[in-house]
């Protein structure tokens, strides 16, 4: 790890922008994890009395699961109203899908890396912005307000890169 | 496993029955034949009809373990090579193919013989494959007479071969728990008043089967097979071929609807109840399929004295209408009433709004012998007049389900019995002390008459 030359020495601006990484990170990452996540449901024999029954009821127990086979990029009940949309082709919304996730992982890891920190931020700022495009078109609101404060942070983030101390490469 | 029989050979019986020619199913040729033993230990198991049916068993017993299956048996050639295919796809090893029961009873060496021919073809089977040497697992109804469903019986006992007949709710934990916990053991539903129970069959699901001709048995195999039995003049090759797949809608092939859909579900009340019902009314009608000779509706009522009092018991199969709740049967009780159906999505429990035992039903809730899953709501509404309202009743769910295939447990537990790890839970025996009533519906819709039951009506 190498220490920047032309960093500021405000410590509260220094570890403002090591937050900011460290969230920005991690929301992406785990987002694009998330999108390799399934259910799996197990039998489980029913307790009567505190002891499993003898007449072999079972109950289903879901379990969380995370698998390649289980990789989804955008959800099946967005994809539905997506597809319908005349402005989004429906190659798009192929490739997006399968391009969403890893997007998510790879940027993520750059920011929280402080890898290419200010490439790697504007890419994040990119994708928060595509998702939010297709909120405006299904007209929900609230998601994208929500989007909206992921592109403050990145923001911010881009705000404070100058005081990035903390980063395994040159500040570009 | 080879279970003999001490009092009769296969061959012998063949050769001293009178069965002989007439239950010649079509040709005696051997499709294929190849040796693969498997373990000692393994039931040699046979199969004796391959169409839908068939189906349902073997696909419920393809997850149960020592099992070795030897040999298929149908009048229709693509039946049986399906069987085979299907075996030789999943298990790796080839089975083999005959046409004709007697023939594969006689060369084959098998434990266990799965009949799921048509109704009319259950007694002779069930009756060639015992005293064969074979137990059996036949499909309900026992046969299309009481006649033949007490040449089964008669059978079992003379040969002491097990008999399992196919009413698999017998096997269900789910009937099992309500039975023995619920009803017996808790007594949750009170004093049991009334049952009411149906089988709704849309009428896209009622329509004739029809079939490509080229795989259907020619005139003189159905003929052999007796697929011409009660018809007046000679038929044609096509009137052959539709009671072949429409077996269902004749009288001296089936015994109609009540038999078909009915029969499952008026033995779980005759099991609940653990007796016979003393009178029968009933109503049936060709109200649509005008020309089938069955009815294509019937209602009836069975009357039952229990030590509790008398319980009526409705019961309604409609082959025009799905609609108002599928298939079930609801036993209703001072406190409560139980909706048991073999579909999980259609059972549910009610607690009466003044049920004089609310703190042992939430005692069972606190047990885990039973889930709340709703307070009554009142329907409401400005039509809603008080005076004729009751207080909605709560809603309570079984504490689980059954993760098998419907007829899986009914299965193992055969298996179980032949390896004399458990008691069959349908034996023939009991099979027709539950069946017997059903076989008088059809005459009782169509006199008009109560049928008040005799020993001569029920015995076994």
């Amino acid at each position: 790890m190498v220490s920047v030359n032309n960093s500021s020495n405000n410590l509260g601006d220094t570890l403002g922008i090591l937050l900011l990484r460290l969230w920005l990170g991690v929301r992406a990452i785990q987002t694009g994890i998330e999108k390799f996540a399934g259910t799996r449901y197990t039998e489980q024999a029913v307790n009567i009395d505190g002891t499993a029954n003898t007449y072999g009821l079972t109950e289903a127990v879901a379990g969380k699961t995370y698998a390649f086979g289980n990789y989804k990029g955008i959800p099946e009940s967005l994809a539905t109203k997506f597809s319908q949309e005349p402005l989004i082709p429906s190659w798009f919304i192929t490739i997006y899908d399968w391009a969403i996730g890893p997007l998510l992982l790879i940027t993520g890891l750059f920011v929280l890396l402080g890898l290419a920190l200010r490439y790697s931020l504007f890419t994040m700022g990119l994708i928060y912005t595509s998702l939010t495009f297709g909120l405006i078109l299904i007209k929900q609101d609230a998601g994208i307000a929500w989007l909206g404060l992921h592109v403050l942070l990145v923001v911010a983030a881009l705000k404070l890169a100058n005081h990035n101390r903390f980063t395994f490469t040159k500040n570009y | 496993m080879k279970l003999t029989n001490p009092q009769l050979t296969r061959r012998s019986f063949l050769a001293k029955s009178g069965l002989g020619a007439g239950l010649i199913m079509g040709s005696s040729a051997i499709l294929s034949a190849e040796n693969n033993p498997g373990s000692s230990s393994d039931i040699r198991v046979g199969f004796i009809g391959c169409g839908k049916q068939h189906e349902v068993l073997f696909n419920a017993m393809v997850n149960i373990p020592g099992i070795r299956y030897v040999a298929a048996c149908d009048i229709m050639k693509a039946r049986v090579g399906r069987t085979f295919s299907t075996i030789k796809s999943r298990f790796g090893y080839n089975i083999k193919r005959y046409l004709n029961a007697e023939d594969m009873l006689e060369k084959e060496s098998l434990d266990a013989v799965f009949i799921s021919t048509p109704d009319f073809w259950h007694a002779p089977h069930s009756v060639m494959a015992m005293d064969a040497g074979c137990a059996v697992y036949c499909e309900k109804m026992m046969s299309n007479t009481l006649e033949g469903a007490r040449s089964i019986v008669a059978a079992m006992d003379r040969t002491g071969q097990l008999c399992q007949i196919g009413h698999q709710r017998r096997s269900n934990p789910r009937y099992r728990y309500v039975l023995e916990q619920l009803i017996q053991k808790e007594q949750l539903l009170g004093q049991l008043v009334n049952i009411n129970s149906q089988w709704n069959r849309a009428l896209s699901s009622s329509q004739d089967i029809v079939s490509k001709p080229s795989i259907l048995p020619d005139a003189q195999t159905l003929r052999a097979a007796g697929f011409d039995t009660g018809a007046k003049k000679e038929l044609s090759l096509e009137s052959l071929r539709h009671r072949f797949l429409n077996w269902r809608f004749y009288k001296n092939l089936s015994g109609g609807p009540i038999s078909d859909l009915g029969a499952h579900q008026i033995d779980i009340f005759n099991w609940f109840l653990g007796i016979q019902p003393t009178t029968l009314v009933a109503s049936g009608g060709r109200s649509y399929f005008k020309d089938r000779e069955h009815f294509d509706n019937v209602m009836c009522l069975f009357d039952y004295e229990t030590a509790q009092g008398n319980v009526r018991a409705f019961y309604q199969v409609l082959t025009t209408t799905s609609s108002g709740g599928g298939y079930y049967e609801s036993f209703m009780g001072t406190n409560g009433t139980l909706m048991m159906s073999e579909r999980e999505a259609y059972t549910k429990i009610y607690k009466e709004s003044g049920a004089d035992n609310a703190a042992q039903w939430s005692a069972c809730v606190q047990r885990g012998l039973l889930k709340k899953t709703g307070a009554g709501i009142a329907a409401g509404g400005s039509d809603a007049i008080a005076s004729y309202e009751s207080a909605p009743p709560d809603e309570y769910a079984l504490p689980g389900g059954m993760s098998k295939a419907p007829h899986q447990p009914h299965i193992e537990n055969f298996f179980d019995a032949m390896r004399g790890t458990a008691k069959l839970t349908c034996d023939a025996r009991h099979a027709l002390e539950s069946e017997a009533p059903i076989y008088w519906v059809n005459q009782a819709a169509e006199t008009k008459q109560t049928i008040h039951f005799t020993n001569e009506h029920l015995h076994t």
